[in-house]
């Protein structure tokens, strides 16, 4: 066991020899480009002229009349491709060309993160594979048709759940095979080292900027950062400039499906125990013989029975800590941030956002009104719900929202 | 001394080369697997690979998968392979059974009572595939000691330097695969893979074994001259599945091929 590889007890490398040379590769490619100036700047200029960087601390003045407390949002939804996942993409894709690599593949579950690689793949001009489970692929629908008009090919992977995991399988299979000339464009911060590493340094701009704003705006740090948690990317970049800051409390909120109790859930650090999926060893939702059990979340970027191994770390040591929202909540949330923001956020942001809410009550209940409308706290808004149309109308359909 | 090791001896003493089968443990029961494990025996196969099914064998290509699947779904876990196991043993199978395996399965079940459990119901070694040399130190611990259950060593076309590292304190046999990626590819073998085996050989002072894509003894005949044998496991599946898993049939197989294999 190398310490470097690892989190605590969590990360590593599991994964099949072939792949070994690959991965070390890869590191040396990665930290070598972390620390040449032009790759920084070439990176920082994508961000900012293509993506639209930086994105807006947005102080959520009606959601926080609401709440009884000030909550900022950190608008990740206003990126170019509609989330924050784009950030990890140009990082990575500009890795991938600097190392040579002339084709790039990726695993998507909501649809943003293919989204964004396929984006990438034609500003760089490069061949882009899509796996995505079949499910996943029939509820983001306009999401398969964003990446075939870019150009990708969309694999709708038809194995286990036909969901995240699978595609996420799938691509590592495709992987091993054609390691020599492709890139995969890992979207979460999950997998083998040192793709949880380089996940979270690309997609740290999140805090960085967040930092910033938040000292301009308010002169003190957040009281606490909220973000949701699949297998954890926007979440590990809207925590890493605070980790260090023992003040600021780091809450990620995890999927409870239809509830916890229910077993129908995606909540790997409430219900899960160590393990080892897609090449790392983290917190793992499985059955009594240790198969992989399937996750349920109506958020398909959420719906992931893994975590990436820095989460882990950070939960077991208590420096974050983790909650979950079920569907209903994530669902209601959403349409109150609909409602007095004018902000239809992706479903999965919902999780964050409806914690909010909860975690305002909370406030206001243990420090009285006037101590809470004192508090500040910074919501990540990992992306927009343009993609979460069809699915909220159904939704809302059976719950007679509309009537 | 370990079955494997005993069985390598022997094939060296004879200049015969060797057949190791891969089958999906409790396909489409385990009395089944019971049949096919003593025809294998019978027919003279060498090692037989027991896979033990996981939800998610990121290492195979679909039909493996498929079965691994099925037998998931009809109640096959790892303890009653163990159980199978043992059973065998207890009348007198004296054939090296090696578990083909993912890492989760042996996390979860205990590292230490894992490898206590393979000594106890006669498991031979263990070939996990998620698991590479740099990962190994756990299990090795649990190993040790014990003579009764080697880690495979698995090499890729690609592993290059790392050849010397991962054959040093190698046992029972080294599994070289033929190609990069999963399974099941019918014969698509790397371009390098002669210079890469000879460079195994060279190194190794275990057999060599080549698995991956090998369907018959024919498929092996560009390098018979450089490897001690041949694993066989999508097309041994095929096999069984296209003779609804008789026992006669994997003899037959296995006989023809063991034939054909060392018939120079």
């Amino acid at each position: 066991m190398n310490q470097n590889e690892y989190y605590g007890a969590y990360g590593g490398q599991y994964v099949p020899e072939s792949l070994m040379n690959t991965l070390k590769e890869l590191e040396e490619a990665f930290e070598e480009a972390i620390r040449d100036e032009t790759f920084i700047r070439q990176y920082q200029e994508y961000l900012r002229q293509y993506v639209g960087r930086e994105t807006p601390l947005y102080f959520a003045e009606r959601l926080s009349n609401f709440c009884g407390t000030k909550i900022y949002l950190k608008r990740e939804d206003l990126n170019h491709t509609g989330a924050h996942k784009i950030n990890n993409v140009i990082g990575q894709i500009l890795l991938a060309r600097r190392m040579g690599k002339k084709k790039v593949i990726a695993e998507t579950g909501a649809g943003q993160h293919g989204v964004a690689a396929a984006t990438g793949a034609a500003l760089f001009g490069m061949e882009c594979t899509v796996y995505m489970g079949e499910e996943d692929a029939v509820r983001q629908a306009l999401n398969v048709m964003r990446m075939e008009m870019l150009g990708a090919k969309v694999v709708r992977v038809r194995s286990g759940s036909n969901t995240l995991k699978d595609a996420t399988n799938e691509a590592i299979r495709t992987w091993a095979k054609t390691a020599e000339d492709t890139f995969y464009i890992i979207g979460s911060a999950v997998g083998p080292h040192p793709y949880p590493r380089m996940v979270k340094e690309f997609q740290s701009v999140i805090s960085r900027e967040a930092k910033r704003q938040i000292l301009e705006m308010e002169g003190r740090l957040p009281d606490a950062v909220l973000a949701c948690v699949g297998g954890g990317s926007n979440a590990i970049g809207m925590f890493a400039d605070f980790i260090g800051e023992s003040r600021v409390r780091l809450i990620g909120v995890e999927a409870a499906g239809k509830g916890i109790a229910s077993g129908e859930h995606a909540a790997a650090m409430a219900a899960g125990e160590p393990g080892v999926l897609h090449g790392m060893r983290s917190y793992l939702l499985q059955d009594e013989d240790g198969n992989v059990k399937l996750a349920h979340s109506i958020s398909a970027g959420l719906d992931y029975p893994g975590v990436g191994p820095e989460h882990a770390y950070l939960r077991d040591t208590g420096r974050a800590e983790y909650v979950s929202v079920t569907d209903t909540e994530a669902m209601e949330a959403l349409m109150t941030l609909c409602k007095l923001e004018g902000i239809i956020p992706a479903i999965e942001s919902a999780h964050a956002v409806a914690y909010a809410i909860q975690y305002a009550k909370k406030l206001r209940e243990e420090l009285g009104e006037k101590e809470a409308a004192d508090r500040r706290m910074i919501v990540c808004l990992s992306g927009r719900g343009d993609k979460d149309v069809n699915t909220i109308a159904d939704y809302l359909a059976g719950k007679g929202y509309l009537n | 001394m370990n079955r494997i090791e005993e069985r390598m001896q022997k094939l060296k003493e004879a200049g015969e080369k060797a057949l190791i089968t891969y089958l999906t443990a409790g396909l489409p029961d385990l009395e089944a697997t019971k049949d096919i494990l003593r025809a294998c025996e019978r027919a003279g196969c060498d090692v037989v690979e027991l896979g033990i099914p996981f939800s998610d064998p990121v290492a195979d290509g679909p039909v493996l998968q498929e079965a691994s699947c099925r037998a998931i779904r009809g109640g096959v876990n790892v303890k009653k392979v163990f159980r199978t196991v043992a059973e065998l043993r207890g009348e007198g199978l004296e054939l090296p059974i090696v578990f083909m395996l993912y890492y989760n399965t042996v996390l979860h079940y205990g590292v230490e009572a894992f490898a206590a459990k393979c000594r106890e119901a006669g498991v031979d070694g263990l070939i996990i595939p998620d698991l590479p040399y740099e990962e190994q130190g756990e299990i090795s611990r649990c190993l040790e000691g014990s003579e009764r259950t080697f880690l495979i060593q698995l090499v890729s076309p690609v592993s290059g330097e790392r050849i010397p590292m991962l054959l040093k304190g190698a046992k029972g046999f080294v599994y070289c695969v033929s190609s990069m990626g999963v399974t099941g590819q019918d014969a698509d073998f790397h371009r390098e893979v002669l210079s890469y085996l000879t460079r195994v050989k060279e190194v190794s002072e275990v057999p060599v074994m080549m698995g991956f894509g090998i369907r018959t003894a024919k498929d092996v005949r560009p390098m018979e001259h450089i490897i001690d044998g041949a694993i066989v496991g999508t097309y041994f599946m095929k096999q069984l599945e296209k003779n609804d898993y008789r026992a006669e049939a994997a003899e037959e197989y296995c006989r023809k091929f063991k034939k054909e294999l060392n018939c120079n």
